[in-house]
């Protein structure tokens, strides 16, 4: 294949700098294994979150086998999580004012003790704290729809009205999903900023980069490898958290893959173009350390990345929409998650281009080699 | 008469109100060695970075090989190689590739075998060059400075750092460099290097040049002004002694 004198550089750089990466331990744990750990992280926080559970102390002080079958059916439901550690009441107080408990259901000693010879009756309490009133509303009225039925079994009554539930078909987006495209962006974020950050400095420390100023290579052609480097080194890592997701977290991937490819390398060259802005001007590491995290916490608290951005107030989503990260966070999942195409995902892709340009004229203004 | 190959007149640097290199004027012939001496901070590196289009020239001008330096410093780069300070290299890439990445540069491929065997490291291709010791490591930022063979070759203090056997090894390389017809410009501060190496030097002080001649014209003049050495009559010195026992042929 020929390849135009013009850009051999640029092949030539990229292709040594992926073999590089590939040959230095550090790099691959930051590259590969680092983003794994926050997914496995957050994964386990969110992967499950989608069906709501109540944490709560069940204090059973009856002896009745009634009570005795009824904590046990209460065990094996998956609303409820007992936990069996707060047996007595001190314990349980305790755990709710930490916020570790939802609240405590207390059976008293007559609980489902047959009385007058007819049937097995008793009135169980739920305790919570002002905190948890919701939950502990909530877990009222589902025990009070238990008893219901179990009432029903003794003392046939009339229900005129009733109500029952459906679960419709069609899947609405999981904490999960929401979580996985934050993280993909924290990942991107990792390597196209605090890739360069870290290195530039240290590379015009040790004079390589004064080197290569002695040689015709261009800016352009420089950051043009470090694009085509960064995009394929940085591919690979996010195909291997995809990986991970699907496999582990049964992430549900409905969109196009190739087109998915485009979008996220054309993202991790733009976020790329800050790394190499404040990485290229800064002379040390001094000026490049506090310049990145002035640039980097805002985006990644505002941008989706660990919480979505639906809980903010508006006024915050506004600001929040024309942040660099935003685009390709909400890019990515409404193409893995939604099913959309680039041409769905007009305003993200315009946004994107929009800080590709931003970015890169900056880069080019602020480089120095030395 | 000798071609003239580079012509530098009143040039001039200039960092906030410090002149580091003032009005300096001098002419290097093709094909010779030519020697800037002086103390550090004498201005040498800096007027050799201009020169080379490393940085821009606040006064005068610098023509290399008929090209205006501040004119056109690509074209400049395109003819000459640089050998900085301290070499610095990417850690964790061969030697051929560094090779290949330095001339791609260039917009040229290159045959690193025959190049590092030209510096007796072909052995060491695989390496990387934070393996390699200080002689080595030198003679290899000399050779990758030369793969695309410069016209002007820019050397800024060479031998600092060096044992005396590497030090004598890259006196070698740099006459061996001068017989293939590259014109070679070297800074230092070890006066015997340049009265080894240099057909011509100048010898720079506060940012001017104080004197410029041939080594042997500058002692002789400096006879003519009555100057008298303390006599020794040690026929050999330490260094002879060290090179003697330890070998100056140090080629594996």
């Amino acid at each position: 294949m020929k390849i135009p004198k013009v850009l051999l550089p640029v092949v030539v750089f990229a292709k040594i700098a992926i073999r590089r990466a590939f040959r230095d331990r550090v790099a691959l744990f930051f590259i590969f294994l680092f983003p794994l750990i926050f997914l496995f992280v957050f994964g386990g926080i969110f992967g499950k979150a989608n069906n709501v559970s109540f944490k709560f102390a069940l204090l059973n002080n009856s002896n009745s086998a009634f009570s005795k079958q009824f904590v046990n059916s209460i065990e094996q439901t998956k609303v409820f999580k007992v936990d069996i550690t707060a047996d007595t009441l001190p314990k349980a107080e305790e755990k709710m004012n930490r916020g570790q408990l939802d609240a405590t259901i207390v059976l008293p000693a007559d609980f489902g003790v047959v009385k007058n010879g007819q049937y097995p009756s008793g009135a169980a309490q739920v305790l919570y704290t002002q905190n948890n009133e919701q939950a502990g509303q909530t877990l009222t009225s589902v025990m009070q729809a238990q008893f219901q039925s179990i009432n029903a079994k003794y003392v046939t009554s009339q229900t005129p009205f009733t109500v029952t539930s459906k679960e419709l078909n069609t899947k609405s987006l999981s904490q999960f999903d929401y979580t996985f495209s934050g993280l993909l962006g924290f990942s991107i974020i990792g390597l196209g900023v605090f890739g360069p950050v870290n290195v530039f400095p240290e590379l015009k420390k040790q004079g390589v980069l004064k080197r290569l100023h002695t040689t015709p290579l261009k800016v352009w052609q420089y950051f043009l490898a470090n694009a085509l480097s960064q995009a394929v080194i940085g591919l690979v890592s996010l195909a291997l958290m995809f990986a991970v997701a699907i496999s582990v977290f049964h992430l549900k991937v409905v969109g196009n893959y190739v087109e998915l490819a485009v979008f996220l390398a054309a993202s991790i060259i733009m976020i790329l173009g800050i790394g190499l802005a404040i990485g290229g001007w800064a002379k040390n590491e001094r000026q490049a350390a506090p310049l990145s995290n002035i640039v980097v916490f805002p985006m990644l608290f505002l941008s989706g990345t660990f919480f979505p951005r639906f809980l903010m107030p508006p006024w915050l989503q506004k600001v929040s929409n024309f942040l660099p990260l935003t685009p390709v966070i909400d890019g990515v999942r409404l193409m893995a998650t939604e099913g959309k195409n680039l041409l769905q995902i007009g305003p993200q892709v315009e946004l994107l281009a929009v800080w590709m340009v931003v970015v890169y004229m900056i880069a080019f203004r602020t480089f120095r080699w030395e | 008469m000798a071609e003239i190959i580079l012509k530098v007149k009143d040039l001039t640097k200039r960092y906030g109100d410090k002149t580091v290199v003032d009005g300096v004027s001098f002419e290097v012939n093709k094909g010779e060695v030519f020697g800037i001496l002086g103390p550090n901070g004498a201005g040498k590196t800096t007027t050799l970075e201009m020169i080379e289009a490393m940085r821009t020239i606040d006064g005068g001008s610098a023509h290399l090989a008929g090209i205006d330096v501040s004119k056109d410093p690509t074209k400049i780069k395109r003819i000459i190689g640089v050998q900085p300070q301290s070499p610095a290299f990417m850690d964790k890439v061969k030697l051929t590739e560094q090779l290949e990445q330095i001339a791609s540069t260039y917009g040229e491929r290159v045959d690193s075998p025959q190049l590092l065997r030209e510096v007796d490291l072909v052995e060491k291709a695989d390496s990387y060059v934070e393996n390699l010791s200080g002689g080595q490591k030198q003679r290899f930022s000399i050779v990758a400075s030369l793969v695309h063979k410069p016209k002007v070759f820019f050397m800024d203090e060479p031998t600092t750092g060096l044992d005396p056997q590497a030090r004598r090894h890259l006196w070698d390389l740099v006459r061996t460099i001068q017989s293939r017809g590259t014109t070679v410009i070297l800074t230092t501060h070890y006066m015997e290097e340049a009265e080894m190496l240099c057909d011509r030097v100048a010898i720079m002080d506060d940012g001017k040049i104080i004197a410029l001649d041939s080594p042997k014209h500058l002692v002789k003049q400096l006879l003519a002004r009555g100057f008298k050495k303390a006599q020794h009559v040690e026929q050999a010195n330490l260094e002879d002694v060290f090179i003697d026992l330890t070998g100056k042929e140090l080629r594996t």
